[in-house]
């Protein structure tokens, strides 16, 4: 165990060859060293043996699902999981002393990395209008200011309430019901920032908002298609699931602007084959493929499967699939033909030859899937995109059969689940008349506000009060400067948190940080000892149980704090049970078992091992959109494109980095250490530029409103990202990202495909940003 | 204690294509290396239903030790004798209500496909034929070429069939029933909305 750092760590860059494979002995090593240095080894062991087990704790890093009851691997985690449960489970402590010592404005110009290694919240805290400290301050006074906040709003819709996707079903219920009965909808959630586009496209091309592949369809398809995603730091247990897939003789086809390490190869540490061996091959097929070019790869892919079948018809297409369970097909058809192979070719950066061989792949595949992340959804075409998947899988009848499907990529542990809880500014009547039948009240039916358009109207005035479930929503969210502008326009802010983040130090007048349990922690009620659940990628619903002690005797559990908050603001105005439900979560999943669709009998099937698998009604012949069939959809044909002097940007995440926050200043994959203000470049688009390795540069990006937005000071470093292209870590890099600049139809910021200039950095003494 | 050989004994009526509407139904099986057939005495309905709750034939088999339905198509077997355990994916591509079922491994190694059909008897009661076909690769393949290897597997398959007549015939009714149909590989729906379908439809972010 090391003390928290007092100093931020230095920053000094060095490079070397990006790695040719993911995991293996350096993925234990470096776990266990990161674990080390936050915990005991016994509070490590108890962790790491617990996590992801029947009855244990369910990982809080992504929503990768679980092998079967029995088939879990003893240590079942990958080193992102061990590093990011350890950090929860950390023994430095935040007390008073330390916001006497620090003030807002000091904190606030401290790095994300500084913040987190402070250690955990421990006791409720406040800053007064006009105070530069944080202060201790009682639970019952710290709910109380915030409740007469709340209720001297002129309207409910000066509020809003955010959820990350770390929160339970039970506290995002619980939320969503308090939200409601208050009388708004402002319910915005981090889905609104890495899905939102997925839950569109699905919606209304196949009638449900969620992936329809479980883990065995993968282990047993033929053909894999990694879209737009890095498993290798952002769901490693991906890895495991595409190696017993390769077993299986599967192939796979990676499509991303970075050749990363965890597409190339993966050494499974699992396996004496892992540690010892070369592991295995992942993909055998990468295509590096331009920034948002993947909608006109999978058009040319189309067009190309049409022409196959013309050359020998009845051979390609599933015309039983088409006929029976589609519509749409012959507008489809028809503009499919249409495209352009030079628009493919810019588009993309790959040539017709390549993109046949890709053919050729799925012609020779009878169960295709296809995976995608925010390499996807993050573009301003993300919705066309994946419906132009849906079409792909769709011409070949690869829905709804074993070993086919869509599958979304979502990388925070519940965040479908809180979605599923009724997380959402925008959900249908159904569910608000069943809240209505349960709780007596009426729910409000206006639509509320996603994130971007909580950040407007915060930034406006219209919004006054902002109370975060979890997350960092000031860094998670584009626009860093709009964002924080709008935050410190609010009257109050309020933070249920585990750890320290920079949404803390930029606040409203008043601001309040309420500490709560961890994953990791015994939640301990007046029932007795309780359990949430949560509901996995592969809509798999199981329980999650921390074994530590609190970090505190002071925090309280996130239900428990909704629950208190609620009392306090509605004070009897709704019959709602809110102490019943801060006791026995149980009384939640009941109410839960009769609103939500798919959880009846929620207490007692959830406890079996497991859990239970919500029904995915494409696999079972029904399509629930508005035309009752599955949806070809007709696409636009879009040719991102820079103009001269000018990259296509994506943000992403390092190797060593959960979300928003680094653990370290390295990411070892691609071979950067000591330092995040980097910007990785093709060395031909530097050589036009006229740049070279270990210059300074400004990037800044172009949008239509001309406002300059400028994140200084990032040192250039050549790298194999695709030609067009350039690559710099979130949520740095966030500050470029125009808040107007949102996906089509989904209203999804845009943290991929962003025109960027560099320019060469005038005084490199001025400091790199936080 | 029904005799080995009960299997042997039953006398369905003549099996012969299925035909639904004069439209014949494909199957996927043409090598009929095992077949099995056994009469049960209970309902076609009865039988067809409880065989097909695919989750409770540990409760029956003397070698599946958990069955896991992943979803109406999907099922994973774990079966074993002593120690020693093996699970497999199943692919479900054909089934017709009290009528027919056929199905497919999707390992690679060993593979094996099959079917089974329900036919009502005269006597009221239900005739099961269960068909198989073993295709192992590599070095399995050597070990089971021969007709010993034939030879074993009908006696298992025969074993099977006879300790689920006893559950069945023991029970008397069902415990449980899906009553779709899969074609392809994919269910058929035929109805307005399947209550298992029922679920949140909202998009997810």
């Amino acid at each position: 165990m090391q003390n928290s750092p007092g100093e931020e760590p230095e920053t000094s860059l060095s490079v070397t060859p990006p790695k040719k494979w993911a995991a293996g002995v350096p993925a234990v090593v470096h776990a266990l060293e990161y674990s080390l240095e936050q915990t005991s080894p016994r509070k490590t062991g108890v962790d790491l043996l617990t996590m992801n087990q029947v009855g244990g704790v369910d990982c809080p890093g992504c929503a990768w699902a679980d092998p079967a009851p029995g088939r879990r691997h003893r240590n079942e985690y990958c080193e992102n999981g061990a590093k990011h449960i350890n950090d929860e489970a950390t023994t430095r402590r935040i007390t008073a002393g330390f916001f006497r010592e620090h003030s807002v404005s000091d904190l606030a110009a401290r790095s994300d990395l500084w913040l987190n290694q402070q250690g955990r919240l421990t006791e409720p805290m406040i800053k007064r209008p006009g105070s530069e400290h944080y202060e201790p301050v009682s639970w019952s006074d710290a709910l109380g200011v915030l409740a007469q906040e709340l209720n001297g709003l002129a309207s409910p819709d000066e509020a809003v309430f955010y959820t990350s996707g770390r929160a339970s079903n039970e506290a995002a219920f619980v939320l969503q019901l308090f939200a409601r009965a208050f009388g708004t909808n402002n319910l915005p959630d981090c889905s609104n920032m890495c899905h939102e586009s997925s839950g569109f496209a699905l919606s209304e091309t196949l009638g449900t908002g969620k992936g329809t592949v479980s883990l065995d369809d993968l282990h047993h398809a033929d053909l894999i298609f990694l879209v737009g995603q890095n498993p290798g730091s952002n769901h490693p247990r991906q890895l495991s699931a595409l190696e017993e897939a390769k077993r299986n003789g599967c192939r796979i086809v990676a499509v991303n602007p970075l050749p990363e390490a965890g597409l190339r190869r993966f050494k499974n540490p699992q396996k004496p084959s892992g540690l010892l061996g070369r592991g295995t091959q992942i993909a055998d097929r990468f295509l590096h493929i331009k920034p948002g070019g993947d909608l006109a790869l999978f058009q040319a892919l189309n067009r190309l499967l049409l022409e196959a079948e013309d050359a020998a018809p009845g051979t390609v297409l599933d015309h039983d699939f088409i006929d029976a369970h589609t519509t749409g097909f012959e507008e489809f058809a028809q503009h499919a033909r249409t495209i352009d192979w030079d628009d493919v070719h810019t588009a993309t950066g790959l040539t017709r030859a390549e993109i046949e061989k890709v053919r050729d792949e799925v012609l020779n595949s009878e169960r295709v899937i296809v995976c995608w992340a925010m390499g996807i959804t993050q573009h301003k075409h993300a919705v066309p995109t994946v419906r132009e998947f849906v079409n792909f899988l769709m011409l070949r009848g690869n829905l709804g059969r074993a070993g086919t499907g869509a599958c979304p990529v979502r990388g925070h542990s519940n965040v479908q689940g809180d979605r599923t809880m009724g997380i959402w500014e925008q959900m249908p009547d159904t569910f608000l008349d069943a809240l209505r039948r349960e709780f007596g009240f009426d729910p409000p039916r206006p639509h509320g506000l996603n994130s971007v358009n909580s950040i407007k109207a915060m930034r406006e005035g219209r919004v006054k009060v902002f109370l975060a479930l979890a997350g960092n929503f000031v860094r998670a969210a584009p626009d860093s400067e709009v964002t924080e502008e709008a935050m410190r326009s609010c009257r109050l802010t309020a933070h249920i948190s585990t750890k320290l983040n920079r949404s803390h130090t930029v606040c409203g007048d008043t601001a309040l940080i309420l500490p709560t349990l961890g994953r990791t922690e015994r939640d301990v009620q007046a029932d007795g000892e309780q359990f949430v659940t949560v509901e996995n990628s592969m809509s798999e619903v199981h329980t999650s149980q921390g074994r530590l002690e609190p970090a505190s005797p002071l925090l309280l559990s996130e239900v428990a704090i909704l629950c208190r908050l609620a009392r306090r603001t509605l004070d009897g105005k709704a019959d709602i049970p809110w102490d019943k439900f801060e006791g026995d979560y149980g009384t939640i999943r009941d109410h839960i078992s009769r609103v939500v669709p798919g959880f009846h009998d929620f207490n007692a099937r959830v406890s079996r091992p497991g859990g239970f698998q919500l029904p995915n009604p494409v696999n079972e012949g029904v399509f629930n959109n508005k035309v009752g069939k599955a949806l070809f959809t007709s696409n636009e044909h879009v040719v991102p494109r820079a103009p001269e002097g000018h990259l296509l940007l994506q943000t992403l995440r390092s190797h060593d980095q959960w979300n928003t926050i680094p653990y370290t200043n390295n990411d070892r994959y691609r071979g950067i250490h000591g330092s995040r203000h980097v910007v990785l470049v093709n060395p031909a688009d530097l050589t036009e530029l006229g740049l070279a390795q270990g210059d300074h540069v400004d990037l800044v990006s172009v949008w239509a409103d001309g406002s300059e937005r400028r994140a200084e000071n990032f040192e250039v470093v050549p790298y194999p990202a695709a030609k067009g292209s350039a690559a710099a870590y979130y949520p740095e890099t966030n500050v470029l990202v125009p808040l107007d600049s949102v996906a089509d139809i989904s209203n999804q910021p845009t943290s991929k495909g962003i025109v960027v200039r560099l320019e060469p950095t005038v005084d490199r003494t001025r400091p790199t940003p936080a | 204690m029904a005799p080995e050989n009960e299997a042997q004994q039953a006398v369905p009526n003549a099996p012969g294509k299925r035909t639904d509407g004069g439209v014949t139904r494909r199957r996927p099986l043409r090598e009929r290396h095992v077949e099995e057939t056994i009469e049960v005495a209970v309902p076609v309905r009865t039988a067809y239903n409880q065989w097909t709750q695919f989750k409770t034939f540990p409760r029956f088999s003397a070698l599946v030790h958990a069955v896991e339905q992943i979803r109406p198509t999907m099922t994973a077997w774990t079966i074993g004798y002593g120690p020693l355990r093996r699970r497999f994916a199943v692919e479900i591509l054909e089934q017709d209500p009290d009528a027919y079922l056929a199905w497919r491994g999707l390992e690679q190694n060993p593979s094996h496909q099959g079917e089974v059909e329900f036919r009502p008897t005269e006597s009221g009661g239900t005739a099961i034929t269960v068909r198989m076909l073993l295709t192992p690769q590599g070095a399995a393949r050597i070990l089971t070429r021969s007709s010993r290897a034939t030879r074993l597997t009908a006696r298992l398959v025969r074993g099977e069939l006879v300790n689920f007549k006893r559950f069945i015939e023991g029970l008397g009714q069902e415990g449980g029933a899906w009553r779709g149909t899969i074609r392809n590989g994919r269910v058929q729906h035929d109805h307005p909305e399947p209550p298992r379908s029922r679920v949140a439809q909202w998009p997810v972010g």
